[in-house]
């Protein structure tokens, strides 16, 4: 009998289950009668009602301020409200801006008050504009305007005085360098936008609004560089984001992976960055970008795999350094990517690869080691792993404890405890420091990942495995595309003109054009006879030329 | 066309080379050397003109249906059965080459390391990277190819290079001893490598510009005939022409050979490693013909259906006719120069002699 009732309940509850999946969103449409309806009205002519409604709509808002008030002198004085969101407004400004200005009107016109006559001849503050409807209206007082309501008019005037809210533009955190600008995006949109306009001066920057969230309204703004952008980008752009029909959003790594083309894979398909300098760089050659309030990263649309591996810094240095650096890099990356699966395939199967002497010493140290290569490697791995977490998760004042307690338990007292040889600690930290090589964040932690995959394919085939398994990533990495750009360009599909600026860095005056698949609509990026030349030559010819 | 992919005609002379060379390079040196002695390096030259041979019939007969791949159009030029048995015919060769090739590249790793692997693991693995690409479709197996071509040719370069000192120029002498007849029965042996140019006629709708093809194939051709000519001097350069004859994969045994400064020893490994990378692109460049082939003769709307079993069907074939080794070298050394050729060019040029005559398809 129990058993029935127990099904029986379960039955209910799977019913109940389906109705909830089956039932329509709430929150995204609203009916007549719901709270929020009359948001959907327009303003009246009733100042009283209109105040009325507006607090209404907010509800039980400890910080909506009405401050009513009279305008003009003698007889002929209006009444007006002023509503706004306490927190959010700035005070000085709200006081010279708009309470000073109101208090002091001496004469009103003989024709009655309108928004017109205010603008002109009463209100100071520049950022003023006018809405009638309810919901634009709240909208506005949301993000921290002040609504100015009159009698007898129709009309609402918005005045943003929105305080600036958060830090001052900081230093990046995770894209340092050591040549270059040290300003980074912050959570604030207006000041992102301001920093990239400051290295954009043309009215070719365009800056599209576009907004993501159901409840949570959040700015997205769209930049790219007009005539220059990929065609059809734009387009693509808005349409994926208009797309996402969601509460809200609260950081841009959500909508990266609501926009993204490869829903599956494990590389990250768009870039991002919080350097104002690397997304300018990026916008010149025909990208485009999103940026976000609330969130110091930027997404660079489309996104590359060598885009990922290259810093800003590239171009700030000398060529020469810069492709000494980039192909370290790469020599970084194959090691973060394959370091341990090597030393577990060479040590498992292919010892003859060493140099003898050397095989003797690797052999001798992993005598007492209890382990095979592949538990030896994934022990390690794994608490270094751990390690790096909890280094970044925990307090900066213990960061101290977790480095001694990483270095001397895990290195030194491993080895003399005969848990893993001195040859795997020095692998596994090789590792873990090429790793950290790799400028961009996404890229280094899929690498983390895939390391797993290959240290257990070498374990069973050894370098075979390796080969089959770095088979199937390329074979992966060349299926993917970022908004229709191949993920691997310039390298496959090969344009070989833009190998000067993938595995090194040609000199600044070299790369004449912009990538191929990429800045096609404007080929060209500089002149082509930029090469710079000693004076004695230049000044010669300029003299010649003189005389004739 | 089942595969909606496009090529540059840079990438399909990319393709047509590793498909040809990745293997061809691996067994043929040893057989020719036995016919043709120390002149083998002459025998990458009459190859080429008879490989010219096959890319101008094969080329003919694709501009005649550009769209569409060779097992897609043989119904509408044989008639729907024929036709249809012709296209079951080339999907039994593709199936057949692959599982060649796969036992290849098998027998290579096991002969080079890794004896105690079951050769079934390693066939299952490397078949299912293959396979992975052709999922992905030729496009992909192209731009794969393009990374995979510079790691390929720096794995002879490096072996070449380093090799260079041990070359003793006395092996080449005296020239044409024995007259000019062994050279051509050594190229006899070769030209069914080098017809594996009629690949052509499964890739060519894919190229983009089609008037480009006849520069793919030239370049190929060529390309090959240097790669193979260098490849067989410095074995006969190294080796002299006895030794040899009697060496399963010679250039293994040239990567063996290399020792500098008493440290670069024993590199040998990663010469097959950098060489497996060219051998998956190979394989999945067949597997794809194959797997096209299987689906005009099945008449299914994708391809990629097929893919498993023909997997499991290289798989066994492979494992079942060429276990062991003996059997293969005699496949490739005394059935491959007279079943080569009849696939590679009789076939395809009786099938455009009847489009001629019966005035099917555009005009070429």
């Amino acid at each position: 009998m129990e058993s029935w009732e127990n099904m029986i309940s379960f039955l209910r509850w799977l019913g109940k289950l389906l109705k909830h999946m089956t039932a329509e969103p709430t929150g995204a449409l609203l009916k007549p009668g719901d709270p929020g309806y009359q948001e959907a009205h327009t303003l009246t002519t009733n100042l009283d009602k209109n105040i009325k409604i507006i607090t209404e709509i907010f509800g039980l808002s400890d910080d909506l301020m009405v401050r009513g008030m009279k305008i003009g002198r003698g007889k002929k004085q209006v009444r007006v409200a002023v509503i706004y969101l306490d927190p959010l407004i700035n005070h000085t400004r709200l006081q010279q801006g708009l309470m000073h200005c109101l208090q002091t009107i001496d004469h009103l016109p003989s024709m009655g008050v309108t928004t017109e006559w205010l603008i002109n001849n009463a209100l100071s503050d520049g950022r003023v504009i006018e809405k009638k409807s309810f919901v634009e209206i709240t909208d506005e007082i949301n993000r921290g305007a002040a609504c100015l309501l009159i009698e007898g008019l129709d009309q609402a005037l918005l005045i943003r005085l929105a305080e600036k809210i958060g830090r001052a533009v900081e230093g990046p955190v995770t894209e340092n360098v050591s040549k270059g600008a040290h300003d980074a995006f912050n959570e604030d949109v207006r000041t992102n936008i301001a920093l990239l306009r400051k290295r954009l001066h043309t009215t070719r920057l365009a800056v599209e609004n576009l907004q993501i969230g159901e409840l949570t309204k959040t700015e997205v703004k769209l930049v790219y560089l007009k005539g220059y952008v990929i065609e059809g980008l734009v387009d693509e752009i808005k349409s994926r984001v208009r797309r996402i029909r969601i509460d809200g959003i609260v950081d841009s790594g959500q909508v990266e992976e609501l926009i993204q083309d490869s829903a599956f894979s494990l590389f990250s398909l768009l870039d991002s960055t919080e350097r104002p300098d690397k997304l300018a760089a990026n916008l010149l050659e025909g990208k485009a970008g999103l940026l976000f309030d609330n969130t110091p990263i930027a997404i660079i649309i489309p996104g590359t795999l060598i885009n990922q591996i290259q810093s800003p810094e590239d171009y700030y240095q000398r060529y020469w350094f810069s492709s000494w650096i980039r192909v370290l890099r790469w020599l970084a990356l194959l090691t973060a990517l394959l370091g341990p699966s090597l030393w577990i395939a060479i040590i498992t199967f292919h010892q003859e690869l060493l140099p003898t002497e050397l095989l003797m010493t690797i052999l001798v140290t992993r005598e007492g080691v209890p382990f095979p290569g592949l538990v030896e490697a994934l022990i390690m791995e794994l608490s270094l792993e751990v390690l790096r977490e909890a280094g970044l998760r925990l307090p900066q004042t213990f960061g101290q404890t977790i480095s001694i307690v990483g270095a001397v338990v895990l290195g030194q007292a491993a080895v003399s405890a005969g848990l893993a040889s001195p040859g795997m600690v020095i692998v596994v930290a090789l590792t873990a420091i090429a790793s950290f090589v790799i400028p961009t964040q996404p890229l280094s932690n899929t690498i983390r990942i895939l390391r797993f995959p290959f240290m257990l394919l070498a374990a069973s085939f050894g370098l075979i495995g390796i080969i089959v398994g770095f088979s199937i990533l390329t074979y992966h990495l060349c299926s993917l595309r970022s908004y229709g750009i191949p993920f691997l360009s310039p390298l496959a599909p090969l344009s070989f003109g833009d190998l000067k600026d993938t595995l090194i860095r040609a000199p600044i005056w070299k790369m004449l054009f912009r990538p191929r698949l990429i800045g096609y609509r404007e080929p060209q990026r500089q002149n082509p006879d930029q090469r710079p030349h000693p004076p004695s030559r230049k000044g010669k010819k300029f003299i010649r030329r003189r005389k004739q | 066309m089942l595969d909606q992919g496009r090529i540059s005609s840079v990438q399909l002379f990319l393709l047509l080379v590793i498909a040809e060379a990745a293997t061809a390079f691996l067994y043929a040196p040893s057989d020719v050397i036995k016919m043709a002695g120390r002149d083998s390096w002459l025998t990458s030259v009459i190859p080429t003109i008879s490989g010219l041979v096959v890319a101008v019939v094969c080329i003919a007969l694709a501009k005649r249906f550009p769209q569409q791949v060779f097992t897609e159009y043989l119904p509408q030029i044989l008639g729907k059965i024929p036709g249809k048995i012709l296209a079951g015919v080339y999907t039994a060769v593709f199936i057949h080459l692959s599982s060649v090739i796969m036992n290849q590249s098998s027998a290579f790793i096991h002969v080079a390391f890794l004896r105690e692997t079951p050769l079934v693991a390693l066939e299952i693995i490397i078949g299912l990277a293959s396979i992975y690409g052709v999922y992905l479709g030729i496009e992909v197996i192209a731009r794969q190819n393009e990374l995979v071509w510079p790691v390929w040719v720096l794995s002879i370069f490096i072996i070449i290079l380093l090799v260079a000192e041990s070359i003793n120029p006395d092996n080449f002498r005296p020239f044409l001893e024995k007259g000019i007849m062994p050279v051509i029965k050594g190229s006899a042996l070769f030209s069914s490598f080098r017809g594996e140019v009629f690949l052509l006629l499964m890739l060519y709708p894919y190229l983009n510009k089609k008037e480009d093809v006849y520069k793919s194939a030239v370049y190929h051709l060529l390309t090959t005939a240097v790669l193979l000519g260098i490849i067989t001097a410095a074995i006969i350069g190294v080796f002299g022409e006895l030794i040899p004859v009697y060496m399963v994969f010679p250039i293994y045994n040239l990567a063996r050979y290399i020792s500098l400064a008493r440290f670069v020893e024993r590199i040998q490994i990663l010469i097959v490693v950098m060489w497996m990378f060219g051998v998956i692109v190979k394989l999945a460049v067949f597997y794809h013909s194959a797997a096209i082939a299987a689906a005009n003769t099945l008449g299914l709307k994708n391809y990629r259906l097929t893919l498993l079993p023909i997997l499991a069907g290289t798989i066994i074939i492979s494992r079942l006719f060429y276990g062991d080794h003996l059997s293969l070298t005699h496949f490739l050394s005394h059935i491959f120069p007279y079943y080569g050729p009849v696939v590679e060019l009789v076939i395809p040029a009786l099938v455009l002699l009847i489009a001629v005559i019966l005035k099917k398809g555009g005009k070429s």
